[in-house]
């Protein structure tokens, strides 16, 4: 495991180096922070774009501080998504392409600490980002909407954190098994495209990864259905575990397709 | 000497494509062998067998007469083309290549600073390797392969990246680490086997079609001959027609050549002093390992 840990400050010191672990928490700050002040400042924005006939009446909608929150964490599911899957699309692949890997792969690491340093550290700044965005959302909404209470975020939160790891293991996962483009897009199409499907046919299932969004929101306008809520976290946990194996699988089968 | 690798049958196949074909070769400890074949002959795929990153279609790499022994932990490799994390510097690099290898942080610490100098790199330790050149790419890459004193150091056509000098810097470099460990090294650059080779095996469309030391090699297939350099062609021709030897000739320059070691050196030296013909030059001619290069990558 003490290549683990090397293989982890490699990592990390190249999310540094290379400014992810700045840039990728900003966007989700940036959009953390613009929802609620959007929503709160909605009609003085309309009217100092202008262009808008005196006597035309707007009724703008009350927000709840729920709602607000929901949209933040709507904004994550699409831009948020995009930024993980792009940000992380050639963690493994572009190692292969590029001949980096090369020279770690001839010598004795073991496979399974190659992946899980990756997953880790992806996972931290993914995580990480989520929850500053999630928080500064919180906050703001707290401050100009009203309250949410800290058990019913937490609840919320924590439970979005299960799907922002499942989407990194997907993207890790694509990009151990295929090239930086493929994995791009069979992690979009995993992630945004199936999440789409969900939302349309959705109502059929109730136990499945893409159903844990949908769960987190109801914990701020009450509970979900603590069964089907359990089985999908269960599930996706079964999803995370079976992709992690999936790429250390897929790492070491590839490392031969490095260039040398 | 014992053997430090046994490659017994090794083959590679790609879909319907041969690309090594049943290799058998042996690495004594302590040797420098030198891979070579022209482009395509599959010298880059032995050598990613011999390192572990592709597997045999089948066959068998023992090292110290284990069968199944990780070979990655015994090797050193340099890639033709070495690719690095431009964001690391030659330090962090090699401190990071050492410690994966398996030396302790302090250990990687001091051997990668003091590899870093001995490859002359000393005054780089702390450039990021996104801003090196290629001979200093090629410097570095030795270094991460040599950093944690392998057994075996196994090298892509180490220079044949390089202008001259950065060759001769780097062959002195791999000339001064011969004594310490076994050396196998792909290339089509014959003068530098010629300079660094105790083994030579000839690689041709994936099949082993030579091998031996230098002088077992150049004794197959040199055609050793005379060659006599006069001032002007007629005494060229002259010398033609009347030696008593089959000459032929080309320009102010004849050949003669020798079979049996017959004739003698000197025999030719005094029928020239007393011919009157004038000389200019006279010397035994061996084939350079390029000619030889020639015949054996010729053969059908």
């Amino acid at each position: 495991m003490r290549d683990l840990v090397i293989l982890f400050q490699k990592e990390w010191r190249e999310n540094t180096r290379n400014f992810k672990i700045l840039w990728i928490p900003l966007v989700f700050i940036f959009f953390g922070l613009s929802e609620p002040l959007t929503s709160y400042y909605l009609p003085q924005i309309l009217e100092a774009v202008g262009n808008i006939p005196e006597e035309a009446m707007f009724a703008f909608p009350e927000f709840t501080p729920a709602q607000v929150l929901m949209a933040t964490m709507g904004q994550y599911q699409f831009i948020g998504m995009l930024v993980l899957i792009l940000g992380f699309m050639g963690t493994i692949s572009r190692e292969r392409k590029n001949g980096t890997g090369t020279l770690l792969y001839v010598r004795p690491i073991s496979y399974v600490s190659y992946f899980l340093s990756k997953w880790k550290v992806v996972g931290i700044i993914a995580l990480g980002s989520v929850w500053l965005g999630l928080l500064t959302s919180w906050y703001y909404t707290g401050q100009l909407f009203g309250n949410i209470p800290a058990i019913d975020f937490l609840a919320f939160a924590g439970t979005y954190s299960v799907w922002i790891l499942f989407v990194v293991t997907v993207v890790l996962a694509m990009s151990a098994w295929l090239p930086t483009g493929g994995a791009a897009g069979l992690s979009l199409a995993l992630v945004v495209f199936v999440q789409l499907v969900n939302s349309l046919l959705g109502t059929y299932w109730t136990i499945s990864p893409w159903k844990v969004s949908t769960y987190a929101t109801q914990w701020l306008t009450g509970a979900p259905d603590i069964s089907d809520f359990w089985w999908t976290i269960a599930l996706t946990i079964i999803f995370i575990v079976v992709l992690v194996i999936f790429g250390i699988w897929m790492s070491k089968r590839n490392a031969s397709k490095t260039k040398v | 000497m014992s053997a430090l690798l046994e490659a017994n049958q090794l083959t590679k196949i790609y879909g319907k494509e041969l690309v090594v074909n049943q290799l058998d070769f042996l690495l004594e400890e302590g040797t420098s062998t030198a891979l070579i074949g022209p482009n395509g002959a599959g010298k880059t795929t032995t050598l990613s067998m011999l390192t572990g990153l592709l597997n045999p279609t089948s066959g068998s790499i023992a090292l110290n007469g284990e069968l199944r022994a990780d070979v990655r932990k015994e090797i050193g490799f340099l890639p033709q083309y070495p690719q690095f994390f431009s964001w690391l510097t030659a330090l962090e690099f090699t401190e990071m290549a050492a410690k994966l290898s398996g030396m302790d942080t302090r250990s990687a610490k001091v051997e990668a600073q003091k590899t870093l100098e001995f490859v002359g790199l000393g005054e780089a330790l702390r450039k990021k390797t996104g801003t090196f050149s290629g001979g200093m790419k090629q410097r570095l890459g030795l270094a991460q392969a040599i950093v944690h004193r392998p057994k075996l150091l196994l090298l892509d056509e180490p220079v044949s990246a390089l202008d001259p000098v950065g060759r001769r810097e780097i062959m002195n470099l791999l000339k001064s680490l011969q004594q310490n460990m076994t050396i196998l090294y792909s290339t089509h650059i014959l003068n530098d086997a010629e300079e660094m080779t105790d083994q030579i095996l000839f690689l041709r469309k994936g099949q082993l079609v030579e091998r031996g030391s230098l002088g077992d090699v150049r004794a197959k297939y040199d055609s050793p001959r005379y060659r006599v350099e006069f001032t002007c062609e007629e005494d060229a021709l002259n010398f033609a027609a009347r030696a008593p030897w089959k000459v032929s000739y080309h320009g102010t320059t004849s050949f003669i050549d020798i079979t049996n070691e017959m004739p003698e050196m000197k025999e030719v030296l005094g029928y020239l002093a007393g011919s009157g013909l004038s000389v200019r030059k006279a010397e035994r001619q061996t084939a350079s390992l390029e000619e030889i290069f020639m015949k054996v990558a010729g053969q059908a």
